[in-house]
């Protein structure tokens, strides 16, 4: 009975992980098949001269560089706030914080993490029209604002798989640095968090991600259908899931569609990018931890 | 003429210690003059591991420990009171070296392992921290076996290479007195041959405090003995005393 039971559990395992390959490969499979023959020079550029347009000198109308840089300086952005306050925070829980306040925010953050994209968004809108109420009358929807919305959107996944990488350190490994004469912030410093560096880059792997697919946030709080590429962070900005969503719903011709296919693929070619990016950075922090 | 009076290294004194409502050491009292090497023995849950860490206050990383009564070091020829508000921990834990039961190594090149410590808690140079790495390594045998490969990963050793690291590590911080966890539990006959013999050369310079799971061991090691039961001191005698015929069996059967 016993040998049955592993021999189907171990059947579930194997066609689990086939299916999640399976569907991986499909999806992008598909996407080539529908997209790469549309990417070219037009796809990114239009009819502008590529060097003009990466340096901001001639508007480009036609092709998806605006919303590339737009959705790359959102995810800067958002990343760059959320992963050190929520690596701080992670940190805070796991270390620091009481057992009530723990509670307390972790309940804070359960209730961040629940919160759906839209009404995230929604409140980046009604804290403009708050805003304008009071200390800014003229104050916008805009990169800034979207790139704090996503920002908050993001910030419990980094919480929690900081929260979750240092509680999981098996607890001798706690005591090895004071035994030695380390300070508690020189024991987080020099020994717990590079032993959780793995499970804190993860987190900020997945915010990466989820900062660079989202559309709801940012339908509400400043990008537009064609703007060209924002000078500030005041102002109005073009994103790929947002072009990709407006062509999948209002394309006209098939060629408009392929076209959809292909931005969905450069915008999982961008995210592989910054995932690649981000390993290699782990990658040789870890290196300079273990070594130096 | 007057004989000099011998200051001991550690003076413990009624020491009580709970951790929340469970009271795990009761009233223990004892003295280690400098340069012995004290083992305490007893069964599992006899509060040995936690009598150890109330000597550098280890026991405070768990937040329902309380601690009560008075454990005195002489560090530098002066006797401190370890509980005063004044003492700062990571020098009393660094003065007062401790190594575990399972080696600890962190996850870092073997060089990294000693020289971290040292450059963040004594803030040494680069060449001093080398020049004290290799001292502590030639201390504990290992540096013909490791010379060679200082930026493997500490991992790539074996069980007993390194619980001597662990060794070198706490040895190069320059403490006066040695708190030792069981140190040879998860090893094998050989490496606990060797660790063995280490203790006993690195008595002559350092007061050292051994918890062992083995009387047979602490037979060969002790100068003094310490048997807890259920968190009390049951026999305190001197090491010889344990070596006499007889003596040996009867605590046995009384200890465990």
């Amino acid at each position: 009975m016993e040998a049955t039971s592993n021999r189907l559990l171990c059947a579930f395992a194997w066609i689990s992980g086939a299916l999640v390959l399976l569907t991986t490969a499909l999806l992008i499979g598909f996407l080539i098949q529908r997209g790469l023959g549309s990417i070219n020079g037009a796809l990114f550029f239009g009819d502008t001269p590529w060097l003009s347009a990466v340096l901001n000198k001639r508007m480009v109308f036609d092709g998806i560089w605006p919303a590339l840089a737009g959705t790359f300086l959102l995810v800067v952005l958002s990343s760059s706030l959320a992963i050190p306050v929520g690596i701080a925070s992670g940190l805070y829980l796991a270390e620091y914080a009481p057992k009530r306040v723990r509670s307390a925010l972790e309940f804070a953050v359960d209730l961040l993490s629940g919160t759906p994209s839209i009404v995230m968004g929604l409140f980046g809108f009604a804290l403009i029209l708050l805003l304008r109420k009071t200390i800014g009358p003229n104050a916008q929807t805009g990169l800034w604002l979207a790139g704090l919305c996503l920002a908050l959107l993001i910030l419990p996944y980094v919480i929690r798989t900081t929260q979750t990488a240092l509680e999981a350190l098996p607890p001798r490994f706690r005591m090895v640095g004071p035994a030695m004469g380390l300070s508690r912030w020189q024991n987080v410093r020099k020994v717990l968090l590079p032993m959780a560096s793995r499970g804190i880059f993860s987190g900020a792997i997945l915010a990466i991600g989820r900062a660079a697919e989202d559309t709801a946030v940012i339908l509400l709080t400043g990008v537009v259908a064609q703007t060209g590429l924002p000078r500030g962070l005041g102002d109005k900005f073009e994103a790929l899931p947002f072009r990709i969503y407006f062509l999948a719903a209002e394309y006209r011709s098939q060629h408009q569609l392929d076209q959809g296919f292909a931005m969905a693929l450069v915008l999982m070619a961008m995210t592989g990018a910054l995932f690649l990016a981000a390993f290699a950075l782990r990658r040789s922090a870890e290196r300079r931890w273990k070594r130096q | 003429m007057e004989t000099p009076v011998i200051q001991p290294v550690i003076q413990m004194e009624d020491l009580t210690v709970r951790f929340g409502r469970k009271r795990v050491l009761h009233g223990i009292t004892f003295t280690l003059p400098p340069g012995e090497l004290m083992v305490i023995v007893g069964p599992s849950g006899a509060g040995k591991s936690t009598l150890l860490r109330a000597i550098n206050r280890l026991n405070e990383f768990h937040g329902e420990a309380r601690t009560g009564g008075r454990v005195r070091v002489t560090l530098e020829g002066e006797a401190i009171d370890i509980h005063k508000d004044s003492i700062c921990l990571p020098e009393l834990r660094r003065r007062v070296g401790m190594v575990f039961q399972t080696p600890a190594i962190l996850p870092f090149s073997i060089e990294k392992n000693l020289s971290m410590p040292l450059r963040v808690t004594l803030g040494i140079g680069r060449g001093a921290a080398r020049r004290r790495m290799e001292e502590a390594l030639r201390k504990v045998s290992l540096w013909q076996e490791v010379k060679g490969r200082l930026r493997d990963d500490a991992a790539t050793l074996s069980g007993g290479q390194q619980q001597r690291l662990c060794l070198a590590r706490t040895l190069a911080l320059e403490p006066q007195i040695l708190l030792l966890d069981e140190p040879t539990a998860s090893l094998d006959f050989k490496a606990t041959e060797k660790i063995e013999q280490l203790l006993l050369a690195l008595k002559t310079d350092y007061s050292i405090v051994a918890v062992s799971h083995s009387l047979r061991q602490a037979r060969r090691l002790a100068d003094r003995l310490l048997v807890l039961r259920e968190g009390r001191v049951m026999r305190e005698m001197a090491g010889s005393q344990l070596r006499q015929a007889g003596v040996f069996e009867r605590l046995i059967e009384e200890a465990f």
